[in-house]
């Protein structure tokens, strides 16, 4: 079953039995939230996870273009959403060019 | 609480057995969307769908289904609206299940205006069989059917629609999740056949053998083949053949719909009324 029950101050959860490791989430956020892990046990050798759950702005692009319902969005009154930063789109910039992946000895740039 | 889509959906049939990345569930996801907006009960709905992935439709979603013949949804679906007149009938049909197998179908559903709605998934190949050339794919694609690159003539199935004599026509993309969900929701509100083309992905089947191996690059593929109805209007003539036009591109609501004459039928059978001549309608020919 799916975690339908909003757990408790999280900006963003999923799936993980649903998740096929398409990349699809971790390319539409513009935050750098997400990124891929490696995990053996999965088909692709791959498995979402939310890296940086307080960069979350809360867009649900994610959720939206999810083709397997795997992840999961909070509405904004439920949560306070952080502000989209400069720090936040290197990030995905950064994701994005080490294949969906955040690399491992990534510095935030404060 | 994100939105709650598991209640539209038979969740033991989970994970879906899709590739990964595929469009069909960002489709299947904007139309549960536009089934909750609508706030129509689960029971009153029923789902047609063929053999393709697109099939896989009626199997994850719990409405009453029909999983029929290769393409012969339409004619499954115009048999269960006239004997339910007051139900909702969905079809979901692939672009080879909808528009070459079935297209005969297709084309006699949008002449009699019946009130169905019926999404096509368009991802330009048959999907499900390996790659072989459909009525949409793109001239000089690699398939497995065609190695040297297609040479047919691609065909636009929105315009078959409006031809046909459907009353609602539009084109969405798997790349706008948001505009697909309004114009499902639209579509499934009119009151007539409604033709949508939901232009979905395949990195899989398309994408791998044509320079697009990743969802991303099938998915920015898309992105720039497609422009909205505004600016496909204002592109000179000689453009648009490389573009396909997107939003709503016809609606007719004064067309007659399918059921409501039936009804006059049935009142001739029960002796209500007269047998219908050519002056009950507005067109004669």
């Amino acid at each position: 079953m799916a975690v339908m029950a909003a757990p408790e101050n999280t900006p963003v959860w999923v799936n993980t039995d649903r998740c096929k490791a398409c990349d699809i989430c971790v390319d539409s956020c513009p935050a750098g939230v997400l990124s891929m892990q490696l995990e053996p046990t999965s088909v692709l050798g791959a498995m979402i996870s939310v890296v940086y759950p307080d960069a979350c702005i809360g867009c649900s692009e994610c959720e939206l273009c999810c083709p397997d319902f795997a992840i999961y969005v909070a509405e904004k009154k439920e949560y306070k959403f952080a502000k989209l930063t400069d720090s936040s789109k290197k990030r995905q910039e950064a994701i994005r060019e080490n294949g969906y992946m955040l690399p491992e000895d990534y510095k935030e740039a404060n | 609480m994100a939105f709650n889509y598991d209640q539209y959906l038979r969740v033991n049939k989970m994970p879906t057995l899709w590739c990964w990345g595929c469009g069909d569930g960002v489709i299947l996801k904007s139309f549960i969307r536009a089934i909750d907006k609508l706030g129509w009960e689960k029971d009153d709905i029923c789902l047609v769908s063929g053999i393709g992935c697109s099939g896989r439709f009626s199997s994850y979603v719990d409405f009453n289904t029909v999983h029929t013949t290769h393409g012969r949804t339409v004619a499954f679906a115009t048999g269960v609206k006239l004997a339910n007149p007051d139900k909702h009938v969905i079809c979901v049909a692939g672009d080879g299940d909808g528009l070459a197998i079935g297209g005969n179908h297709t084309i006699h559903g949008c002449r009699r205006n019946i009130d169905i709605t019926l999404i096509i998934v368009q991802n330009f190949i048959y999907g499900l069989t390996n790659s072989q050339t459909s009525p949409t794919t793109p001239r000089g694609f690699w398939t497995v059917s065609q190695k040297a690159g297609n040479i047919d003539p691609t065909f636009d199935g929105c315009k078959l629609a409006e031809a046909a004599g459907a009353s609602f026509v539009a084109r969405e993309t798997v790349t706008s999740p948001k505009k697909l969900e309004k114009v499902l929701y639209e579509a499934m509100k009119h009151k007539g056949f409604s033709y949508v083309e939901a232009v979905s992905n395949c990195h899989i089947n398309l994408g791998r053998k044509n320079k697009m191996q990743s969802a991303m690059a099938n998915l920015d593929w898309i992105d720039s083949i497609t422009v909205s109805k505004r600016k496909w209007d204002a592109m000179p003539e000689e453009e648009r053949m490389n573009y396909l036009p997107t939003g709503i591109l016809k609606q007719d609501t004064e067309a007659p719909e399918y059921c409501d004459m039936y009804e006059e039928i049935k009142k001739v059978h029960q002796g209500l009324r007269k047998p219908l001549t050519q002056d009950d309608f507005a067109k004669k020919i």
